[in-house]
């Protein structure tokens, strides 16, 4: 069983997840699940609006589009997606109510220095970017060389991060 | 070169760049293990960048991937990549043991695969660089093993940094007794996709 599957692997079948692919953002509230697979490099931004128990959840792939080409879809870049979802949970709304957390970074391929440093750099990006949206980071599980899976609970903002190596982590 | 206005003429063109660089491969492969290796007719697929993780089973297989990076004339990214099965079996067959021996995935395996992959990636990049008359080497390969998403949207995101489009000839080895259902994805920048389709005379 733990041969070739992750530990409490979600099937997906299940209607009230809502999978957000690589370089996808979605929004979310209560009795619905945000899930987003396989994180390596690219980081899982899930910020919670309490009030309302809902939220949004980013897998974010690159940190800016300055040095890549505009066209394609924006949103897997952390620049682009953390501004958008917290527009899309309410602008206007005190931003004060808003909490993130994150996961993934990781450096999956130890051997080749120039890829290893993508995950760092999402991670410092969209910190940054949470930073300036005065969105605070209250948990985190970021770096090291191993994929992550985010599971994000929308009633009481639970984290849930399955990796191969490590098994269940919640934040 | 944006790799979406490719023509057919140029996709059959990388097709056929695919099919002869997965045969020396194969041919590798062949007289590593000492068994006759056969292979699949290559798919060539053109794919968004963020589609690349969704290449090889869900995001959340467990795979082995030895990656290098293109280096000399032209740039872009080399990819050999497997189930642990496949893999598992793959050094069975190096090991000239049934099937089904080795059943873990330790630094020896681990050590075995990045050789191996590395000499099929060498293999198939000699062949597309003596049919485009470019040199092209990989560089040291690294190695992942942990679920597919994560490990293709590593590579993704590193190609995603030049392109929007990735081209991927995925192919299969296959032995007599046994399929060994790893494959090769050869990921071109666009500009090195330029270089290699005009020395093939196709742009």
């Amino acid at each position: 069983m733990l041969e070739n599957s992750i530990p409490g692997g979600t099937s997906g079948s299940d209607p009230t997840v809502v999978v957000v692919s690589t370089g996808e953002l979605a929004l979310a509230e209560h009795p619905s699940v945000l899930l987003t697979p396989a994180l390596g490099s690219c980081v899982g931004v899930a910020v919670w609006d309490a009030a309302r128990r809902r939220g949004a959840l980013a897998h974010v792939m690159l940190p800016s589009p300055a040095n890549a080409p505009q066209d394609g879809n924006p949103d897997r870049f952390a620049s682009v997606a953390v501004p958008k979802m917290i527009a899309l949970l309410g602008e206007g709304l005190s931003l004060k109510r808003f909490v993130a957390k994150i996961a993934g970074g990781a450096a999956m391929f130890k051997g080749d220095t120039q890829m290893a440093s993508i995950g760092d750099r999402n991670v410092e990006e969209v910190k940054r970017q949470l930073g300036l949206l005065k969105v605070p980071v209250i948990a985190e599980d970021t770096g090291g060389s191993h994929a992550r899976t985010m599971e994000f609970h929308l009633d009481t903002g639970l984290v849930i991060v399955r990796s191969y190596l490590y098994g269940i982590r919640e934040l | 070169m944006r790799p979406e206005a490719l023509s057919e003429l140029q996709i059959d063109a990388i097709r056929e760049m695919g099919s002869i660089g997965a045969g020396h491969a194969a041919t590798a492969l062949a007289q590593i293990t000492g068994r006759p290796v056969g292979i699949e007719v290559p798919e060539v697929r053109l794919l968004p960048v963020i589609e690349v993780p969704r290449a090889l089973g869900g995001p959340e297989t467990l795979i082995g991937a030895v990656f290098s990076r293109l280096l000399g004339e032209v740039s872009g990214s080399v990819l050999f990549a497997g189930t642990r099965g496949a893999l598992l079996g793959l050094v069975d067959l190096l090991h000239n043991r049934p099937i089904g021996s080795t059943k873990t995935l330790g630094s020896d395996e681990e050590s075995i695969i990045t050789q191996t992959g590395f000499v099929l990636i060498t293999a198939y990049l000699t062949a597309i660089g003596r049919l485009a008359d470019l040199t092209i080497l990989p560089s040291r390969p690294a190695f992942a093993f942990d679920m597919s998403g994560a490990v293709l949207d590593a590579i993704a995101a590193d190609v995603g940094m030049k392109a929007d489009t990735a081209i991927l000839v995925q192919t299969a080895f296959s032995t007599e007794e046994e399929r060994v259902d790893a494959v090769v994805l050869y990921m071109p920048d666009p500009d090195s996709l330029e270089v290699v389709l005009g020395r093939l005379g196709v742009v």
